[in-house]
């Protein structure tokens, strides 16, 4: 049946099992980092499925060790130098559709995410109604640490985590475990890796799109274990206390304050990490984080749209071209960001980073008409 | 068949539960599907950029403002409720008036220990007046309760410490307020004094032999009353008292009196008494205090006006007993501007929320088997709401002026401060009551569901028309100002200058008979017609006025004997006063759909105006004129109709402070939301 509907080479693998659709990223060596075409494919499927009454259910899961490692920024930087920033920009125009679509969805997607989910992984599971962590489960918005900040709608998704949760996820790049996730709300359920195929298989036995159904199914295969002792979300009230502050500047300082009052590796592992990170990255991460947290899904991905082709662009700072150079190609992981320095990165400069592109050929993203169809209410409530 | 029969029709088939299609011949009523909630961001269009609209009428500290929105939204102490599939953050008005103290102070902890306030009454200038403003609007969004104890604190207690007070004082508590170590109240009214402050009965008198000043209340009259913090919270309240010196009064001065201590025990010789419940701001606990032969060092006496010295010699910089006075209340000032701009911003919760919910809620087909109307869509209910909105874009435009006009003030603009102050803080609070009276009504049963906010918060911010200065008071001196002033400019033949009168000194406009559309929406237009009004009724007051006087009556009684041109001149001032910021605003906007849209609003706004019994009632315009502006204004509300979502999205109120029927009300209201 499979074997129909794709080959195996294709970056997105589709079997059909009566009212559920089943796609598979497929370039395991990549860890699934999400090209063009495998976005561009999703997206068609998609729209495809929202129109077709034998489509109930859509199921994503990965092949390999990763769900989706992001998306496939190397490809983006090598576009951007080949044909100019808007063809780096036109990646993310396409990417942040689909997480509009599928934040906006009116069937439910259930993502299995056995595995690495990081960066555009996140943007391709989290906008959907569920989300099931395993034990293998590995979450991370790392994008601070490579110039960018954190979007595919992760203004969104983690400015609504319990208290300031969201601002240490996106500002450090912190790691989360499948319990962690299930916590915190990323995750809506956790199944064990070893019932995954039975799960699979009571899905592909749905005939209905009732999300109170679908999540009685998975139900059925979760369990609820507990956070080790050292997890970070055992640490949410010093995380609120310090990630509340106004500025980055104040975060760090409270970090430090609390360092000061005892001796606690993760705190002084925290402050490091955000040392590490591009400082023009950390202040509009901040930013689009907190404006995110009073956005609906819409408005934010459009101003992280801005905020992204800016970043393109690099009039502003090319932290990410650096970032990218540093992690990904020369990997010598010794990024030299410019500006270097909190302190030299003003609100103005912040505040141009929400601002439209002034460029002939730009403009902001144009969300897909949503109106003809029946939203459901958990869907809605995100608008 | 004729609709009433086909009503009486409808009405018996619910009654007798039968199937609707009935013997009787007649077109088959199909029964209709449910009701969908339909979102209005998927149906409405945004004709111009939002985000630059509420860039235009906030214009100050907006990230601020949204950081406290977040931090808010954060915590369990801000009561968020799950309602539709939207998190809701909102006091628990139903909760006893005790639970609503004790949780608001928990949430000024919250606030003070995630820095909030820094630098609030430590750092000067006006970027940080500017924060506070900022910082007050955005939290009286969520609870006026919260706001007050705050404005209690910072602009009260600590204001008066700030302009009363000297360096001594300065250094003593200024810190300690800002941390919250020292928690302030302002005892000024009594049971028997509010308005009239000079009355207080409180005295305080001078002990040249221990160097100290004894406090007393020497009847009940002269309870401290209504004093916000005094039951519970405060541990240090500024007390204004009659001075005695030597037997002789000096009037109103303002002391410090500690009357708790640290641990809320109450101090010697004071005794503290509850206001009570009352129908809104339960959480701030208004009290009575009584002074029983306090002592209090004689530095205590808050001394930048006048000071006694430590033999018990009075002495002042300023002469005049009234210009003393004056200068005592000028840290209401502050309390007026932040109490007048803080008002716009319920009328924006208020309207967004109701304007949200006529764009999903639909009554009535217009034809069977037609989908019902949405509320909004009927032109008497834009004509309830949009005028509204240009009201409240309008109050936003004017709120920049005060604010401006106050953080930039000298001791020579105190007077236009005053006027401004007392006339914008009357008429806004007055309008948001209205307006959120309006909303309510709108919202029709949804709007008494305190859920829905837009209800209880007319109670909760009912007693802006009295602290501070009751409204019908304020507007008075309005009056009296602009009449001392054309006094003033008749007697040295000057012109007028200063209070926008300015236009006095031109030739009166004139009216044309027959006014055109065209004509009546200018923006010059409008002005005139506001000017022609406001120079008319001057005259007029004057008149009368001297009139009365000419009869031997006192200038007080002349000027109280006519209070009716007093009020309709108060009036006048204001609503050109607002419309003149309003217009200014628009005149600076590069052109572009943005402006398009102001203009519109501006042009209702005037409109509106235009609609004052007092054009009629004086002959401004003529009855044929008078109808033509009725239908103008029907002609524009039908014009802004279709930018109403994106005008009241930009007034940039998130979603999590307005109410669950401002979003998918159906699914809050669905059964698997009950508690079961």
């Amino acid at each position: 049946m499979a074997s129909s509907v794709s080959s195996q080479h294709d970056q997105v693998l589709v079997e059909e099992k009566s009212f559920a659709r089943i796609l598979t990223f497929n370039r395991p060596k990549q860890l699934n980092a999400l090209s063009f075409q495998m976005i561009s494919r999703l997206l068609e499927l998609f729209l495809a499925y929202e129109d077709d009454p034998n489509v109930k259910l859509v199921i994503l899961k990965g092949k390999g060790r990763s769900f989706c490692a992001g998306g496939d920024v190397a490809a983006v930087v090598h576009d951007i130098r080949a044909g100019g920033w808007k063809a780096g920009a036109n990646f993310f125009m396409k990417e942040f559709t689909l997480n509009y679509l599928m934040a906006t969805y009116s069937k439910p997607q259930v993502s299995i995410l056995n595995g690495i989910v990081m960066g555009g992984g996140n943007g391709a599971s989290m906008h959907g109604r569920f989300r099931v962590a395993t034990e293998n489960s590995l979450f991370a918005m790392p994008e601070t640490a490579l110039g960018l900040f954190p979007d595919v709608g992760a203004s969104y998704f983690l400015s609504r985590l319990p208290g300031f949760f969201g601002e240490y996820l996106g500002l450090t790049g912190g790691r989360l475990d499948g319990v962690e996730m299930l916590a915190c709300g990323l995750a809506t359920h956790f199944v064990p890796s070893a019932k995954l195929p039975m799960l699979e298989a009571a899905l592909c036995a749905v005939d209905s799109s009732d999300p109170a159904t679908i999540s009685s199914i998975i139900g059925k295969y979760s369990e609820r274990p507990s956070l080790k002792e050292q997890s970070v979300y055992n640490r949410l009230d010093v995380i609120d206390r310090c990630f509340s502050q106004k500025t980055v500047e104040e975060i760090l300082s409270a970090l430090e304050r609390e360092a000061v009052d005892r001796r606690d590796g993760w705190i002084s592992t925290t402050i490091q990490t955000l040392k590490k990170a591009s400082p023009t990255s950390l202040k509009i991460s901040l930013r689009s984080i907190r404006v995110g947290r009073l956005q609906g899904v819409g408005p934010c991905l459009v101003r992280e749209y801005r905020m992204v082709s800016h970043v393109m662009r690099g009039e502003f700072s090319k932290d990410f071209f650096e970032g990218c150079r540093a992690i990904l190609l020369d990997k010598d992981k010794k990024p030299k960001w410019e500006p270097s320095k909190l302190e030299l990165i003003t609100d103005t400069t912040v505040d141009s980073y929400f601002s439209k592109v002034k460029d002939e050929d730009w403009e902001d993203l144009k969300l897909p008409a949503r109106s003809k169809f029946n939203l459901p209410p958990y869907v809605i409530a995100k608008l | 068949m004729d609709r009433a029969f086909q009503r009486t029709k409808i009405l018996n088939n619910h009654l007798l539960q039968s199937s609707p299609s009935s013997p009787i011949q007649s077109p088959p009523l199909s029964s209709n599907a449910c009701l969908n909630y339909s979102p209005p961001e998927l149906s409405e269009f945004f004709a111009f950029d939002v985000e630059e609209m509420r860039r235009i009428i906030d214009w100050h500290h907006m990230e601020l403002r949204d950081h406290l929105f977040g931090m808010i939204s954060r915590s369990k102490l801000f009561n968020p409720r799950v309602r539709g599939g939207k998190v809701f953050v909102s006091p628990d008005f139903n909760q006893p008036m005790e639970q609503q103290r004790e949780i608001t102070s928990k949430r000024i902890d919250y606030l003070f220990e995630r820095g909030v306030f820094k630098g609030w009454l430590t750092e000067e200038g006006e970027e940080v007046e500017l924060r506070k403003f900022a910082s007050f609007e955005a939290l009286a969004i969520f609870d006026h309760s919260l706001g007050i104890m705050l404005a209690v604190h910072f602009f009260l207690w600590g204001g008066a410490v700030q302009v009363f007070g000297t360096k001594q004082h300065h250094e003593k508590w200024l810190k300690d307020t800002e941390t919250n170590v020292v928690k302030g109240c302002f005892a000024m009214t009594e049971l028997g004094h509010g308005s009239n402050v000079r009355g207080v009965e409180t005295v305080a008198t001078y002990d040249s032999n221990t160097g100290e000043f004894v406090i007393n209340t020497p009847c009940e009259s002269a309870q401290k009353f209504w004093i916000g913090g005094a039951t519970n919270h405060a541990t240090h309240a500024i007390v204004l008292s009659q001075l005695n010196i030597n037997g002789t009064n000096q009037g109103v001065h303002a002391f410090i009196v500690q009357i708790r201590d640290a641990n809320g025990k109450v101090c010697p010789n004071i005794r503290t008494a509850d206001n009570g419940r009352k129908i809104g701001l339960n959480g701030v606990d208004n009290g009575r205090i009584w002074f029983d032969n306090v002592r209090v060092p004689r530095e205590n006496l808050l001394n930048s006006v006048a000071d006694v010295s430590p033999d018990g010699k009075y002495l002042s910089s300023i002469k005049d007993p009234d210009q003393r006075f004056a200068a005592f209340l000028a840290p209401l000032t502050i309390g007026r501007v932040s109490i007048a701009t803080s008002a716009v911003y319920l009328s924006k919760v208020g309207l967004t929320i109701a304007i949200r919910y006529a764009l999903t809620r639909r009554a009535f087909s217009l034809k069977p088997n037609e989908p019902e109307v949405l509320l909004l869509d009927y032109p008497s209910h834009q004509r309830r709401l949009l005028p509204l909105l240009a009201k409240t874009y309008a109050m936003s435009f004017a709120s920049k002026y005060l604010k401006m006009l106050y953080v930039k003030r000298t001791p020579q603009s105190y007077k236009t401060i005053h006027v401004f102050s007392s006339s914008f803080k009357a008429t806004f609070t007055w309008n948001n009551l209205h307006i959120l009276q309006e909303c309510r009504e709108a919202c029709g049963g949804q709007g008494l569901s305190s859920e829905n906010h837009v209800g209880q918060m007319k109670a909760e911010y009912d007693v802006q028309s009295t602290f501070e200065g009751d409204n019908n008071i304020l507007m008075q001196q309005v009056s009296k100002a602009l009449l001392a002033e054309y006094v003033a400019a008749k007697k040295r033949k000057k012109a007028f200058k200063g209070l926008g009168l300015e236009h006095m000194n031109e030739p009166s406009p004139v009216i044309p008979s027959q006014l055109t559309s065209t004509t009546l929406h200018s923006s010059q237009f409008q002005m005139d017609a506001l000017c022609l009004r406001e120079r008319d009724l001057l005259n007029r007051l004057a008149v009368e006025v001297s009139r009365h006087q000419a009869k031997g009556l006192s200038k007080e009684h002349a000027f109280n004997m006519s209070y009716q041109l007093a009020e309709d001149l108060s009036r006048a001032f204001t609503d050109r006063a607002i419309f003149q910021t309003f217009a200014e605003a628009e005149a600076t906007l590069a052109a572009g759909p943005l402006k398009d849209v102001v203009g519109m609003l501006r042009s209702l706004y005037g409109l509106i105006c235009l609609e004052d019994a007092a054009f009629l009632r004086y002959g401004y315009l003529s009855v044929d004129n008078g109808a033509l502006v009725r239908r103008e204004i029907t002609k524009t509300c039908g014009e802004i109709r279709p930018h109403a979502l994106a005008l009241v999205s930009s007034f940039g109120i998130p979603d999590a402070f307005l109410s669950p029927i401002a979003f998918d009300w159906i699914d809050a209201h669905a059964w698997g939301s009950v508690q079961h």
